[in-house]
């Protein structure tokens, strides 16, 4: 059935609906990347967005147990040039066109995607609908659509829970957190505690970690409040930390550094990170929306550890007095290069240092 | 017996990157700062790590090479001979020293190396760091900031090999 992506902006694009049928709202982003579109819708960084994928052809992986990202999709809408339909008997696989059914996530294909796409760069990261039929109604509702700016309340967990291991105490603060990081938090045998944003620095320290990560999430860090910041600050100076993502740009902000929001946001995984120290060049999925601002980074507590070739923004950064570092990038590669899982190797040998100087 | 690769080039790398960073963490953007490599093979990690930080905070660590032969506690001497050469001898008064080395093993070659450094003047601080650190202490020694941790016999030795000299880069237990 013939259905319509209406832009804030007034533009329409139309094509064939899958997926559920239903009429959605969200931030329309776009991605770039040429593989893991389950790992992508079901990252929940994209809580309340719809993407649109450059790739040409969508869905002939189908959907994988072992490829989620999060347990419930958080995405609001799928844009794809051309959907492959994938029995379902081959290997009991899932197809895409079921899952988003099932959670109710209605998606689109044979849309002008590289249209859209570049559309997209000029215009930004802005407000869209898919509908059924393009009517001033339609257009008035999407004008009167407010976004949340609750992503993080809506993503991350409200209690602790644990994934026990036989290694080093890892505690991971939630602000929306992918599975990658569990899984390779895993390979190492850590013994991971998983927390809310709001736990109190106290709750944290009576657990005695060994190390600390600050976890990827969705949304604008600047709407989180400022008692996240805090509990960085007092962290990061006792036990080693590694920040991810939205954990990076809190890692920033709670050290006198700050943020600009991107005109479109990059979503993909073909920029070329440099490690300035070894001057050795990495891939990586990236997702970010914001950046930090290169004028308004606090020289005197972080420098700049990573930077990405193509727009030169600051992928890593690390503090000048304590073992506390993060990334932009998302190391964990689920999905994405597999190389830039050396930066948990760099955190846990940070780890190992710490455990055997405070024994 | 068969030998074995305990770091291969990629982790000599990451780990002579971790170093640089801690000797950054404690030394507040390398002021002050001096790195002395004891001969032979810690005189080219000595030259990594300044390479490194040259890379992250723009500035030139001045890095001296030690040899510790004429201070050995196994050889009777009388110090006639300077550890530095005096070529690249700077002025250590006051300074913050980071001694680097391959293996810490004795502690005997860092007791050696302290006594060769002291002799020519006081400085603020010492520092040692290593790549590897093998245990066996035989002084009061330990390492302030450590690439690996080995955990070895007596009777094995470790090889640390550099590109500089050796070809490749990489840590190998030969028994």
């Amino acid at each position: 059935m013939e259905r319509h992506l209406i832009l804030e902006d007034g533009t329409v694009f139309s094509g064939q609906g899958f997926g559920a049928p239903a009429t959605t709202f969200g931030e329309i982003i776009f991605d770039t990347a040429t593989s893991g579109y389950q790992e992508t819708i079901t990252n929940p960084i994209y809580d309340g967005q719809m993407i649109v994928f450059a790739m040409p052809v969508v869905g002939a992986d189908g959907i994988h147990a072992e490829a989620y990202e999060s347990i419930n999709p958080k995405i609001r809408g799928m844009i794809v040039h051309d959907l492959a339909e994938v029995s379902t008997n081959r290997q009991r696989r899932m197809n895409l066109d079921r899952f988003l059914k099932q959670h109710n996530i209605p998606g689109l294909y044979q849309v002008d995607t590289r249209k859209l796409i570049r559309h997209l760069r000029e215009t930004g990261s802005q407000k869209a609908t898919i509908v059924d039929v393009v009517d001033d109604h339609a257009r008035d509702q999407l004008q009167a659509t407010v976004l949340t700016n609750k992503q993080v309340q809506n993503t991350a967990t409200t209690k602790a829970y644990s994934n026990p291991g036989r290694g080093f105490h890892i505690v991971v603060i939630d602000f929306g957190l992918k599975n990658g990081i569990l899984r390779v938090l895993g390979d190492y045998d850590a013994n991971v505690t998983v927390l809310p944003y709001t736990t109190s620095v106290d709750e944290v320290l009576t657990l005695d970690p060994d190390g600390i990560i600050l976890s990827t999430g969705p949304g604008n860090p600047e709407d989180l409040p400022e008692s996240v910041l805090t509990l960085i600050r007092v962290l990061q100076s006792k036990v080693p930390m590694l920040g991810i993502g939205l954990g990076h740009e809190l890692f920033a902000l709670a050290n006198n550094s700050e943020l600009t929001t991107l005109p479109a946001e990059y979503h993909g995984m073909n920029h070329p990170i440099q490690e300035i120290i070894s001057q050795e060049m990495i891939y990586a999925r990236q997702g970010r929306g914001y950046v930090v601002d290169p004028d308004a980074l606090d020289t005197k507590k972080l420098f700049v550890t990573h930077r990405d070739m193509v727009d030169n923004s600051i992928q890593g950064l690390r503090h000048r007095d304590f073992p506390a570092f993060s990334v932009q990038f998302f190391p964990d590669g689920a999905p994405g290069p597999l190389e830039a899982k050396r930066v948990f190797a760099d955190f846990f040998e940070t780890v190992v240092d710490y455990v055997q100087k405070n024994n | 017996m068969v030998n074995k690769i305990v770091l291969d080039q990629a982790s000599m790398q990451r780990a002579l990157t971790r170093i640089t960073y801690e000797i950054l963490e404690h030394n507040k953007g390398g002021q002050n700062l001096i790195l002395v490599g004891v001969k032979t093979r810690g005189e080219y990690l000595a030259h990594r790590i300044a390479d490194r930080l040259e890379q992250l905070e723009g500035v030139k660590i001045p890095v001296m090479a030690i040899d510790i032969s004429d201070y050995r506690d196994d050889r009777l001497s009388n110090h006639t001979k300077l550890g530095l050469d005096e070529d690249d001898r700077v002025n250590i008064i006051d300074k913050n020293i980071v001694l680097v080395d391959d293996v810490l093993f004795t502690g005997r070659t860092t007791r050696a190396a302290l006594d060769a450094l002291i002799q020519i003047g006081r400085p603020k601080t010492i520092s040692l760091a290593v790549l590897i650190d093998r245990g066996h202490r035989e002084l009061p020694i330990r390492a302030d900031f450590v690439g690996k941790n080995i955990p070895t016999a007596q009777n094995e030795k470790i090889q640390v090999r550099v590109k500089e000299i050796d070809d490749v880069d990489e840590v190998e237990i030969v028994h």
